[in-house]
């Protein structure tokens, strides 16, 4: 187990150098922040001054050599519009992210789940059909337009529901429904699945031979079985919820993670885009490597195949 | 300044502007104001850092030499309670209003004004104003409260660099004590200026509070705390005002039928930028001047009917209907908005839709099957219908047999092209905001650097008349330069493609009273005097 959890640990560090070059490069390619930062009446000399004070006058492979050495002692530099410590805007957009994702992620659960194993059991009739209107609905609908038909109707026309903005628990109902609807249509699909194929398994008709009840034939060895790629679509989910969410944090003006960066690249701040970037990837890769691990927990055949 | 100069006279303005200032609050500061706009600019404060989109977040906070009376547009006292104009623009004498505090207790003295020009002029510096200011050639402070201003040549509109400008570029006035014990970086996280709105706190690309100052001594706020709340989405802010969350918007022409259909007031604040679509290569002493650009030959008269037929092709009414809603005055003139002395009605007129004239003057120029051009399609900060209006022309050339390619390119990326005048060939819709009163101000600081006309034409007839305004201390007879000879000129030049000047609308909710607005202005402003309903 322990000489797995190094590979993969390894694996995640690499992978994260190969985020942190290419982040780098993208960056840079995009365009001068200098460009933005003057005037367009700024002179040659204004540019040249700005330039050298940013740093951006050394050679690429210098500026990549200071770059990676400053992550590596935990030193993500500050932001070039504000010069505040990149790491304090992070922490300061992280927790409006933080609970959009997780709320998104409990209520696609919520709604999925139980959705998917209903719609498994009456395969075919009036709740599965509806279950899967609900599925395509879900994934079909923009997430951009759902946004803004949510606000018209709740905030506008009833007036129960805040708009816009972040605030108390009602400001995060909208946006969390708008995240969490196309997702929970793709985990009530895929639970629906997971229960049809298991439903048919052998073990399942046996535990019913037995004469266990039904209910605890479902939920008990059903989904729990079922459970598994579910659980693993779930953390992956929440962790996407967590930079993913640029559009719905744009419609509702929530102050998240995925509008930083977005704001960071169109005004070229590279430090915030690179630190953003980087953090979102540590988290992707670290909901990964706990699926990876929880799946080797849950079925030995993986690790014995590993090691 | 726009009176004969002198001191006798200075006075005379400083009295009507004083008769004519708004009334201060009287009640208690009380409520919040929350405002919603698209952008927040750069998020910077200090001099030599916020280059010019920020003006509407930072003018609450910060107070500058000289205002604008609302009712008549003139240079009124703020921070200076006089000023003298001497030596024929040469020196400009200020004389700063006693007591005046910053928001930290200290007070506000002629060293912290000279501190603050001396910043702004700093090489390095992205004010906007940074090359207005790099003129000044020496700044003395005769006592606490008088500070004197010298030029090599004469500048006969520096009273409208330190006025509550128009648009951005600010020369608000700065704590030197504080900017330099805390340091820059520190500053810019507690800013403090001598404004009626004190700083609270800042979360970038998300909000900035102000809290009303207690008995500020030009203004005190009607509302407790204003609330700048960044939204880039329009229908977000839409129904946020609609549902009450939020009291004033900014949002587009686009939006104002479907505003009034809800009756939501909205205010509108008429002509205060000016819409035109750039074409690009037109500097033959640049190193980047393309001879082959059809709108820029060698030959003067055949570009000159190149340009001619590119506005003939183009239906400007439509345009200014259809894509900014009615919002603005389709016109023909360069430099010239529709109430100015200097707008005549031939220069008002718009040039007419004429399709077949453009396709008949394009064949006189050696392109009767028409050219190969490029349409950038950018946005910028607070205008985002600029990609349509570049759309909209493009496709209106297209039927007079121009092939245009739509290049959809980003600010950034075009910024470094547009800059160094690498756009040969190219067109691209643009709005320069009303900067100041005389519009060739907008023209003043690159016509120094004789690349005119807000980087996009070079000609030594438009630096003339430039080097000219800027010296000429007689308002009248920089009227004239700009009605009989500027305006004439470039109409006749034909340097781009005119669409019009437009107008800038907020959606204002039930909460808010009277608000009174300076005319021009193209950012919201003056939120110390909104009223409570």
């Amino acid at each position: 187990m322990w000489r797995y959890l190094a590979g993969r640990v390894a694996q995640t560090v690499v992978s994260m150098l190969v985020v942190v070059s290419i982040v780098f490069l993208l960056t840079r390619l995009s365009g001068n922040p200098v460009h933005l930062l003057l005037d367009v009446n700024a002179s040659e000399k204004d540019q040249e001054i700005l330039t050298r004070a940013l740093g951006l006058d050394r050679p690429l492979p210098v500026q990549y050599g200071l770059y990676v050495r400053n992550i590596a002692m935990g030193d993500f530099g500050n932001s070039i519009l504000t010069r505040r410590p990149v790491v304090e805007h992070i922490l300061e957009r992280l927790p409006a992210t933080l609970e959009l994702g997780l709320v998104a992620m409990v209520l696609s659960v919520l709604l999925g789940v139980p959705l998917g194993v209903y719609s498994a059991v009456r395969r075919g009739g009036a709740l599965d059909g509806a279950a899967r209107v609900f599925a395509v609905l879900g994934q079909s609908m923009p997430t951009f337009w759902l946004g803004l038909m949510l606000i018209l109707f709740f905030g506008v026309i009833l007036g129960v529901l805040p708009a816009g903005g972040r605030g108390g628990p009602a400001h995060l109902i909208l946006p969390a429904f708008t995240l969490g609807y196309f997702t929970s249509a793709a985990i009530l699909r895929l639970t629906r699945s997971a229960m049809l194929e298991v439903l048919g398994s052998d073990y399942i008709k046996f535990a019913r031979l037995k004469g266990l009840h039904d209910q605890v034939v479902l939920w008990k060895h059903g989904l729990r079985n079922a459970l598994l790629p579910v659980v693993t679509f779930a953390v992956l989910l929440f962790v996407q919820f967590l930079g993913g969410a640029v559009v719905t944090e744009t419609v509702f003006a929530w102050p998240g993670l995925g509008r930083l960066i977005l704001e960071s690249i169109t005004t070229r701040d590279y430090p915030i885009v690179q630190a953003g970037v980087l953090v979102m990837s540590a988290l992707y890769l670290a909901g990964n490597l706990f699926v990876d691990l929880l799946y080797s927990w849950l079925n030995p055949r993986i690790r014995h195949h590993a090691a | 300044m726009r009176r004969p100069l002198g001191i006798a006279l200075a006075f005379v303005v400083v009295l009507a502007a004083l008769l004519g200032a708004p009334p201060r609050g009287a009640a208690a500061p009380e409520g919040t104001l929350t405002v919603a706009v698209a952008t927040f600019g750069n998020e910077r404060w200090l001099p030599n850092l916020y280059v010019g989109a920020e003006d509407v977040v930072l003018k609450p906070m910060y107070e500058n030499l000289l205002t604008r009376d609302p009712k008549t547009g003139e240079l009124a006292p703020m921070l200076a309670e006089r000023w003298q104009v001497l030596d024929g623009g040469r020196t400009w004498k200020f004389h700063l209003r006693k007591g005046v505090r910053f928001h930290n207790g200290a007070e506000m003295t002629a060293e912290d004004v000279r501190f603050t020009f001396a910043t702004i002029a700093r090489e390095g510096s992205a004010n906007s104003l940074a090359p207005e200011f790099r003129q000044i050639k020496s700044m003395e402070v005769e006592n606490p409260h008088t500070l004197t201003v010298h030029f090599d040549k004469p500048f006969v509109v520096f009273g409208n660099k330190v006025n509550q400008a128009l648009f951005a570029s600010c020369a608000f006035i700065q704590s030197k004590k504080h900017i330099e014990t805390a340091g820059e970086q520190n500053a810019e996280r507690q800013p403090i200026g001598t404004g009626p709105w004190k700083f609270v706190e800042h979360v970038r690309g998300d909000r900035i509070v102000y809290e009303a100052v207690d008995k500020h001594w030009r203004a005190t706020p009607h509302w407790k705390r204003l609330v700048f709340t960044k939204v880039p989405e329009p229908a977000t802010r839409m129904a946020m005002l609609r549902a009450g969350s939020i009291d004033v918007i900014e949002i587009g022409g686009e939006y104002v039928d479907e505003l009034r259909q809800v009756n939501v007031r909205t205010l509108l604040m008429p002509n205060v930028s000016w819409v035109y679509i750039i074409l690009g290569g037109q500097w033959p002493t640049k190193a980047t001047y393309d001879p082959k650009v059809p709108w820029a030959q060698p030959d003067a008269e055949k570009a000159r009917k190149v340009r001619l037929a590119l506005n003939l092709a183009v239906d400007k009414q439509a345009i200014m209907q259809r894509i900014l809603g009615g919002l603005g005055t389709a016109m023909n003139s360069w430099l010239a908005y529709p109430n100015d002395p200097w707008a005549t009605d031939a220069l008002k007129k718009p040039l007419p839709y004429d399709p077949a004239k453009a396709k008949q003057l394009l064949a006189e120029a050696g392109y009767p099957n028409g050219f190969d051009t490029t349409m950038n399609l950018t946005a910028w900060p607070g205008r985002g219908f600029l990609p349509d209006v570049g759309e909209a022309v493009a496709t209106y050339w297209e039927k007079v047999g121009i092939r245009v390619k739509r290049r959809p390119l980003d600010r950034a990326v075009f910024a470094a092209d547009f800059r160094a005048r690498a756009y040969s060939g190219v067109a691209l819709a643009y709005a320069a905001p009303l900067v100041a009163p005389e519009t060739w101000e907008v023209i003043f600081r690159a016509g120094y650097t004789k690349a005119a006309l807000n980087l996009f034409v070079e000609h030594p007839k438009l630096d003339e008349y430039i080097d000219r305004l800027a010296v000429q201390p007689n308002y009248q007879e920089r009227v004239r330069i700009m009605r009989d000879e500027l305006g004439p000129w470039l109409s006749e030049f034909v340097p781009g493609v005119a669409i019009g000047a437009a107008h800038t609308i907020a959606g204002v909710g039930p909460k808010v009273g009277e608000w009174p607005i300076i005319a021009g202005h193209m950012g919201f402003h003056n939120w110390e005097y909104v009223t409570r309903k």
